[in-house]
């Protein structure tokens, strides 16, 4: 697009980056998002059959082809060309397809744990580990939930030692900001370390191919239109 | 509707199915799925937005375009599903009323001093 219009954008381009807020449900996402952003909400309808094979029933709603997936969203606004994304994961493990859409082109992620529940957060940790997007784990310090060394955590979780693990209110706009910033400062040195590893093997840098990704088929199908 | 329709609240959803906007269509005509933060901006000599040969939806969005705005934003903002967004949006790139300003390929990285000005953002923030 080399003759994008210029008038509006100022010859300054916009450039937007995404950041994923996982987590078990109810670890705080959404109150991680609010609290350093507005929180928007934003929805999908995927059809049934790829979402909740075995998990929804159907009985006597055998017409209903679509369900909706909510999901929200904060936008951070840096300077006059930066704009960050913060999109929390959708919980269920039906909708993990979800998740490859949202991890495309992503800079990375915060697992957020809650101690009482920190098996909820295996799942997240796994996925982002086996599709290499750099994250970072924050341990929510929920009211009256005991308080772990994060060190005890992370052993917990079988982390990798390079991954950070810090504690966190997810309530805090001060605390949040903390922790994406630790995550960015994560991404820049698995970055430089990288670059260091691509020396002896050729990194391809295609590991998300996005058009073979399911998303073309997220859409629900043509039938829909009958409902 | 009339106000006040003690049969239809908000809790119903929306009363006219997503896809019916589409006309039924599901995938984007150019086959390509934008990311949830491309970035659009509608073309400048384009005022489309008060083309009446457009449906109301390709209209709304081509309003919401006249500053640079992402895929995301325009879905929440109109309170329509992505998958609908991003059909209606084909049909308007399709027809060079709308430029997608960035889309990074598949696997592409930011640089390192793209995340460094990330960074600095941040902290200021």
């Amino acid at each position: 697009m080399g003759s994008a219009p210029s008038d509006s954008t100022a010859g300054v381009p916009l450039a937007a980056f995404k950041i994923l807020i996982a987590g078990g449900f109810g670890a705080g996402k959404t109150t991680l998002v609010g609290a350093i952003s507005e929180v928007r909400p934003l929805h999908t309808e995927e059809s049934l059959t790829r979402a909740s094979v075995g998990t929804d029933d159907l009985t006597g709603v055998g017409n209903k082809t679509t369900t909706t997936v909510a999901m929200d969203f904060g936008r951070l606004t840096m300077g006059t060309h930066l704009v960050l994304y913060l999109f929390g994961t959708p919980g269920q493990e039906r909708f993990w397809f979800m998740w490859d859409e949202l991890s495309y082109g992503a800079l990375g992620a915060v697992v957020l744990a809650d101690t009482r529940r920190l098996v909820d957060c295996f799942p997240s940790v796994d996925y982002f580990e086996k599709r290499g997007l750099p994250f970072i784990v924050a341990i929510n310090c929920f009211d009256g939930a005991p308080t772990y060394d994060p060190e005890d955590v992370r052993v917990a979780l079988d982390l990798d030692p390079r991954v950070p693990a810090v504690l966190c209110d997810a309530r805090k706009r001060d605390s949040v900001k903390q922790i994406l910033i630790t995550l960015v400062e994560h991404v820049l040195a698995s970055r430089i370390e990288e670059k260091e590893d691509s020396t002896e093997e050729e990194s391809g840098g295609t590991e998300f191919p996005f058009q073979a990704a399911p998303v073309p088929d997220a859409a629900p199908d043509p039938a829909v239109s009958q409902a | 509707m009339p106000a006040g329709d003690k049969w239809v609240d908000k809790n119903a959803g929306p009363v006219v199915r997503p896809y019916a906007l589409t006309g039924g269509r599901t995938q984007p005509v150019s086959g390509t799925v934008l990311d949830l933060i491309a970035v659009l901006v509608a073309s400048t000599w384009d005022q489309g937005f008060d083309d009446v040969a457009l449906s109301p939806e390709h209209r709304r969005i081509l309003g919401l375009c006249r500053a640079p705005v992402t895929v995301a934003d325009v879905a929440s903002t109109l309170a329509l599903p992505v998958g609908v967004v991003r059909v209606l949006l084909a049909d308007l790139i399709g027809e060079g009323r709308i430029t997608v300003l960035a889309q990074r390929p598949a696997g592409e990285q930011p640089s390192a001093a793209l995340l460094k000005e990330v960074l600095h953002g941040l902290r200021a923030l």
